[in-house]
């Protein structure tokens, strides 16, 4: 464990920028949005910045994202076809427990089954993840409940904790070591560890309490849908509030349906574009010239919340996938976030 | 930053977007949480705008057409030729259709187009008619033509009356935010024929007969006054013409209102009272082809009134613009009896006024609708000037093919410009500064976020260089300096400038002027002063059934309000699940309650011929208790479906989602 | 990091050339290919019951099941017009380039039914994917007990590949019957629906694996024809068609219940179609 000092921050942020993309957390100046993009000028990088709506997925899984390129010419018969070039490694710096934990999701998915999608994979190589404890939770959050937060325990190259006038540093790989060492961090002494964990005792004390009373409920809810125990009055309940904007898919951090199109241009030749894509659209599975195999809304609906919750689903991603984020909360326009999913399933067995 | 904010161009809602832009390209769209319309929620249209913008399927150079051959030509050669050609008609001749999507700027250029260079009164709006007849009984009513209440307003409202809409689908958004004042204790009553998403959200949904809307709400009003529930203060402070209103109710009979709507005088009585006693009651209706008919928006207006819910903290009667601009466009003066600032004509002092700004002559006479001038055969309409229509809802487009010179400006490829003599690319939104005005009256400024697309320019721009080649230079170098015009003719604009749109983000309510330089979020009967009470009809038109024709048709969108469909055809995934409807009823559909459908031998999917007394189409049955017993309901945008049957019926479809049209259903 | 089978064009599409289209039955033709790269022209190797992902250049990529043989059988796709892009594709000629990834799927379990009788069910287009898998048995004819088609359609012009079972009747062994729903001049083989058949072939149940695929209602009938008489549901073959966009198990659109049609399937046994709760 190390020391940086806050005023150290920039020489941090600049040693990752000669060899990485810099994506972090800022404050847009006219909207006052928290956001997390790519960095033009390092120094907006606010570390302090409310969760940003769209989760730092986007960096390596974009919403829009041309994955090749081709141009046909019929005359010569001659086809140009070619990937489309790539950016250099990222270095994602300041991302929350929850959305590690949600990168750690997306990478179980696209890297660990039968197929790699090269795509993501692209994206991903040499990724230097800096993570940041979140000590103040916001309204919507409960990862405490899905076991993905405030303080992340893998998956990042380097972990800060805010300490007041300093940062307290952990490695979680070897080129994180690798770096702290080359930046000659001072070493933290030895009641670093227990001032980090007294900080996140606080965060986690300063949950509203209903986030930490769910707990129970989420298991509770995961072993109802997997076992199929959830009344179809309950999703018809979900379902007729649903506005289907895909939002809710759009802003979770491990959601991973994509939609891919060949455009062509006014001018320059076809892209392949791959774009987010929500399973909670009637028009989703549709095949052509067949009708749509697929039932209504709420059996749509109950998709999403199977996906996020259930046993067979957890086996891909070697956990839940909700990560307990709470911006499907935040975004979706008929208030059915997926805490109120499980409150709804809770009001199911309790009547309450 | 790669991320810029902006307000979303579909509907007339105004929520707040950031467009990611990256490599000189739009590469995503997210909403923002801290703009106050849409805190952080967009709808499916609004969460794809950025397939839109990168779609190329666009306009991308001038072309003309001569003798059956289109050729790309330069900007000189293309603006010499429509002003040479436009010139050859004198004013009566040419007509100027806006689009409700264009900014204020393109809007008020093209006016100050038609009305100062080519002296021609004739400028009509797309699709406005359901918007006008909202707008005039609040001007007639309120003084200004637009919704007086807030959206902020509507979480802390007691009381929200939603009339015949399907807001779910039109304007999502304040469907949510209506959603969530219901889950807070709101009691929100949807009179609605169909039980639509919104209805399904309320707290009471009432099934009114379809063309009974305004019985409705006459009985609701004669109910108010026979149980002395008005508020006899406020009207007294701030009414006018309370008497006349309580005399055209006196022959009213409640005895046959259950009857004819179909509703029980008590939910009558219980919503009356619900409305009564509301502190902050608020009335939603759509102002498009979904609104209400002119008679129905005046006794709503009439309604809220004589309870005092209007122009009080916390109330109003909303009209919601189903597109982007619509109300702007109308602020512009896109409408044929006005000057820009809804200044009716004859209104010298108004003409005399914007003469004296223009440094010009200009003609203030009032000029008639376009679609009206399509339809007359005789109105001597040669040359239409369009912008950036939408497709498949123009249903005149075989008056169209016999004009004589048609100029078409879009951004995006359009089967309508296939119809044009000269084809002008212009900049989609977002390669153009420019100002939008949504239902609550916000004016929002979209800053440029890339570069026009080849020899695209922005449309103020192709009508000032028009102007110049007629002679006039309006000296306009940037859409700030048309905008500057804007604020010096229309006087609910006056305070409002670039500068302070840009330091306001989520922008200024109209009226925003001297007196209020920060705006004014909703109608406040202390700063306005008086009210009057708008006259309706004293018999509410009915569907006229009979054994031959004894269902009623309604002819909407509400539930399917997919029908931008030329933009909505040139996004991925709003396209897709516009399709997977007609991948069920590619022949287009119409809806019927089951107990018809038994009655009629009819199946869902399979085929049903609706016969009218003006003709008959072959569609596919939807057999749904969504609608009324007695009723049918065809969603008018499928495209086989308009040439076919709707167009002789489009005066009717005209007046709203509650105009119904007799016909009887065969099976085929 | 981790990588995918080798074998597979996982990405980036390969380029092919047509070399020969032939009009099939209204709607339906089939298109010959041979790969650009030389390479992958010898090397590429496809199980039965898998398919591939088609580009049509400017207009976009299907699915398609692969109708020929891992051996000894000229490249090919029999693709009906559906949509923007099979129209795409219907409007190229001999000399057109395509794109091609794949292959992708499961593909039928060829090793573990050798020594089976093996009954072939199709309804119209229906015998595109289960070509594949039939021309492979008659070319190991001996590895099998009786091999029989069952294939039927609206009517005699809405068959598929009629010359080519002409031809594979000369195989010794292959019973091929066929039937249209209504009669028609001039036609000599059954009328009548395809589960007819299954009485009038005396197809045997003891050591026997089907294969079906056809319409909704074809595709039940034989189902409850097949195991009415014994077959057990493990030992009945079809396979899925579904919206796919990627091939590889990542963008979901082809998941059914807990499946995913492009790595799981999409062959399935009617024991599993059975478990997948959703309509198939």
């Amino acid at each position: 464990m190390h020391i940086l000092p806050k005023s150290g921050l920039p020489r941090l942020v600049e040693a990752l920028g000669e060899q990485h993309e810099l994506y972090g957390p800022i404050l847009h100046e006219v909207s006052g949005d928290a956001l997390f993009e790519k960095l033009a000028d390092p120094a907006a990088l606010r570390l302090d910045a409310p969760i940003p709506y769209i989760p730092p997925k986007a960096a390596v899984f974009p919403h829009f994202e041309e994955i090749l390129h081709y141009a046909y010419d019929r005359d010569s018969k001659k086809v140009d076809i070619a990937r489309t070039d790539l950016v250099r490694p990222k270095a994602l710096i300041g991302v929350r427990s929850c959305d590690l934990t949600g990168l750690a999701c997306l990478d179980r998915f696209y890297l660990g089954q039968e197929f790699v999608d090269e795509v993501y994979r692209d994206h991903r190589r040499r990724t230097f993840i800096v993570a940041n404890t979140c000590l103040g939770p916001f309204p919507q959050c409960f990862c405490v409940c899905t076991d993905s937060g405030p303080y992340a325990v893998e998956g990042y190259d380097l972990n800060l904790t805010d300490l007041g006038d300093h940062y307290l540093v952990e490695s979680g790989s070897e080129k994180g070591a690798a770096l702290a060492a080359r930046l000659g961090l001072a070493p933290a002494g030895a009641d670093a560890a227990g001032r980090r964990d007294a900080a996140v005792n606080a965060s986690i004390a300063s949950f509203d309490p209903a986030a930490r009373e769910n707990k129970a409920w989420i298991s509770r809810a995961v072993n109802r849908l997997t076992t199929g125990f959830v009344k179809n009055e309950t999703w018809e309940y979900i379902g007729h509030q649903c506005f289907e904007c895909g939002a809710c898919s759009y802003v979770c951090p491990t959601c991973s349906c994509f939609n891919i199109e060949d455009v062509t241009p006014a001018e320059g030749p076809t892209g392949r574009i791959r774009t987010w894509d929500s399973c909670s659209f009637e028009g989703y599975s549709r095949m052509a010239g067949e009708h749509n195999p697929r039932r209504p809304i709420e059996d749509r609906r109950n998709k999403r919340f199977f996906c996020k919750l259930s046993y067979s689903q957890s086996k891909k991603y070697l956990r839940p996938g909700c990560v307990g984020c709470g911006r499907c909360a935040r975004v979706c326009p008929g208030d059915i976030g997926l805490p109120n999913v499980v409150q709804y399933i809770r009001r199911e067995t309790t009547g309450r | 930053m790669s991320n810029h904010p902006g307000v979303c161009n579909y509907c007339g809602t105004g929520c707040g977007h950031l467009l990611k832009v990256e490599g000189g390209a739009v590469r995503g769209v997210f909403p923002s949480p801290e703009h106050p319309v849409g805190k952080g929620r967009l709808c499916v249209r609004g969460w794809h705008i950025h397939e839109l913008l990168t779609n190329g399927d666009r306009i991308a150079r001038p072309l003309l057409r001569e003798a059956g051959r289109t050729r790309e030509v330069g900007w000189d050669e293309a603006l010499a030729s429509v002003a040479g050609r436009l010139a050859d008609y004198i004013g009566d001749q040419i007509g100027f259709w806006a689009s409700p999507r264009a900014s204020n700027e393109d809007t008020y250029a093209l006016v100050r187009l038609a009305r100062a260079v080519f002296r021609c009164p004739n400028i009509g709006l797309l699709s406005d008619a359901g918007h006008q007849a909202s707008a005039r009984v609040l001007l007639d009513g309120a003084g200004w033509p637009a919704m007086t209440g807030a959206l902020a307003d509507i979480r802390p409202a007691d009381f929200i009356l939603v009339v015949g809409t399907d807001l779910s689908k039109q304007n999502p958004i304040i469907a949510s935010e209506i959603h969530f004042a219901a889950r807070g204790g709101t009691h929100v009553l949807v009179l609605s024929s169909r039980t639509t998403q919104m209805a399904r959200l309320a707290t009471t949904h009432l099934r009114p007969k379809p063309g009974s809307l305004a019985t409705v709400l006459k009985a609701m009003a004669r109910i108010l006054i026979d149980e002395n529930r008005q508020d006899a203060d406020f009207i007294a402070r701030y009414g006018r013409g309370f008497d006349a209103f309580r005399m055209s109710l006196a022959g009213f009979d409640l005895a046959a209102v259950e009857a004819q709507t179909g509703l029980s005088l008590e939910s009558l009585r219980d919503a009356t009272r619900r409305l009564a006693a509301a502190r902050r009651a608020l009335a939603f209706t759509a102002a498009g082809v979904a609104g209400p008919d002119r008679d129905t928006a005046a006794l709503l207006f009439d309604l809220f009134l004589a309870a005092g819910k209007i122009g009080r903290e916390g109330c109003g009667v909303n009209p919601v613009t189903g597109i982007s601009n619509m109300l702007g466009a109308s602020d512009m003066g896109a409408v044929p009896d006005m000057l820009p600032g809804a200044r009716r004509l004859p209104d010298e002092g108004a003409a005399a006024e914007l003469g004296a700004a223009w440094k010009s002559g200009l003609d203030a006479r009032p000029g008639r609708r376009i679609d009206d001038l399509l339809r007359d055969e005789g109105s001597g309409l040669k040359a239409l000037v369009v912008v950036d229509h939408d497709d498949e809802i123009n249903l005149e487009a075989d008056a169209v093919r016999n004009l004589d010179y048609v100029v078409y400006l879009g951004a995006y490829a359009n089967p309508f410009a296939g119809l044009a003599h000269a084809v002008l690319p212009t900049t989609s939104y977002g390669e153009g500064d420019g100002t939008y005005t949504s239902a609550e009256r916000r004016i929002q400024l979209n800053r440029r976020k890339t570069e026009p697309l080849a020899e695209a320019r922005p449309a103020w721009r192709v009508f000032a260089d028009l102007a110049a080649k007629r002679g006039q230079d309006w000296g306009y170098r940037a859409a700030s300096e048309v905008f500057a015009d804007i604020a010096r003719t229309v006087p609910s604009y006056s305070a409002v400038t670039y500068d302070k749109l840009d330091r306001n983000f989520g922008g200024l309510q109209w009226p925003c002027d001297a007196a209020r330089p920060q705006g004014t979020p909703r109608l406040l009967a202390e700063d306005a002063g008086r009210m009057t009470f708008v006259p309706f009809a004293a018999e509410s038109g009915r569907p006229g059934l009979s054994d031959d024709f004894p269902m009623a048709l309604v002819a909407g969108t509400s539930t399917y309000y997919w029908h931008q469909n030329n933009i909505m055809r040139k996004t991925f995934i709003p396209r897709r699940e516009y399709n997977a409807l007609l991948l069920l009823y590619p022949q287009g559909l119409v809806e019927i309650h089951p107990d018809d459908a038994a009655r009629l031998g009819l199946r869902d999917k399979r085929p049903a011929r609706i016969v009218s007394a003006k003709g008959s189409m072959t569609v596919a049955a939807r057999v749904t208790d969504d609608v009324r017993p007695g009723m049918a309901y065809a969603p008018y945008f499928i495209g086989a479906m308009i040439p076919g049957f709707l167009k002789p019926h489009a005066v009717d479809i005209e007046r709203g989602e509650d105009a119904a049209i007799p016909v009887r259903i065969e099976k085929v | 990091m981790a990588e995918s089978p080798l074998n597979a064009i996982v990405t980036v599409p390969a380029v092919a050339e047509i070399t020969e289209i032939k009009d099939e039955i209204e709607e339906v033709r089939t298109f010959y290919f041979s790969f650009d790269h030389p390479e992958l022209e010898r090397s590429f190797r496809a199980r039965s019951g898998q398919f591939i992902m088609c580009t049509v250049f400017g207009a976009g990529e299907f699915a398609v099941s692969l109708p020929f043989s891992p051996e000894n059988d000229r490249r090919h796709l029999s693709v009906r017009r559906v949509g923007k892009v099979t129209d795409g594709l219907h409007a190229l000629r001999p000399g057109d380039k395509i794109g091609i990834r794949g292959p992708f799927g499961n593909g039928f379990p060829f090793d573990a039914i050798k020594g089976r009788n093996m009954v072939v069910i199709a309804g119209g287009i229906g015998l595109i994917p289960l070509r594949s898998t039939l021309v492979h048995a008659l070319q190991h004819r001996a590895d099998f007990g009786r091999i029989i088609l069952l294939y039927g359609a609206r009517s005699s012009r809405d068959l598929m590949y009629l010359s080519q079972i002409e031809d594979w009747r000369k195989t010794e062994g292959f019973e091929a019957f066929l039937t249209i729903d209504r009669a028609e001049p001039g036609w000599a083989g059954e009328v009548g629906f395809v589960h007819t058949l299954i009485e009038k072939a005396k197809v045997p149940v003891e050591n026997t694996v089907a294969f079906v695929c056809g319409p909704p209602i074809m595709f039940n009938a034989n189902i409850k024809e097949l195991t009415g008489r014994g077959l057990k549901d493990e030992f009945i073959f079809s396979t899925l068609e579904r919206h796919m966009k990627c091939g590889i198990g990542k963008c979901q659109h082809c998941a059914i219940g807990r499946t995913l049609v492009c790595t799981d399937g999409p062959v399935y046994t009617y024991k599993q179609l059975k478990t997948l709760g959703e309509q198939i």
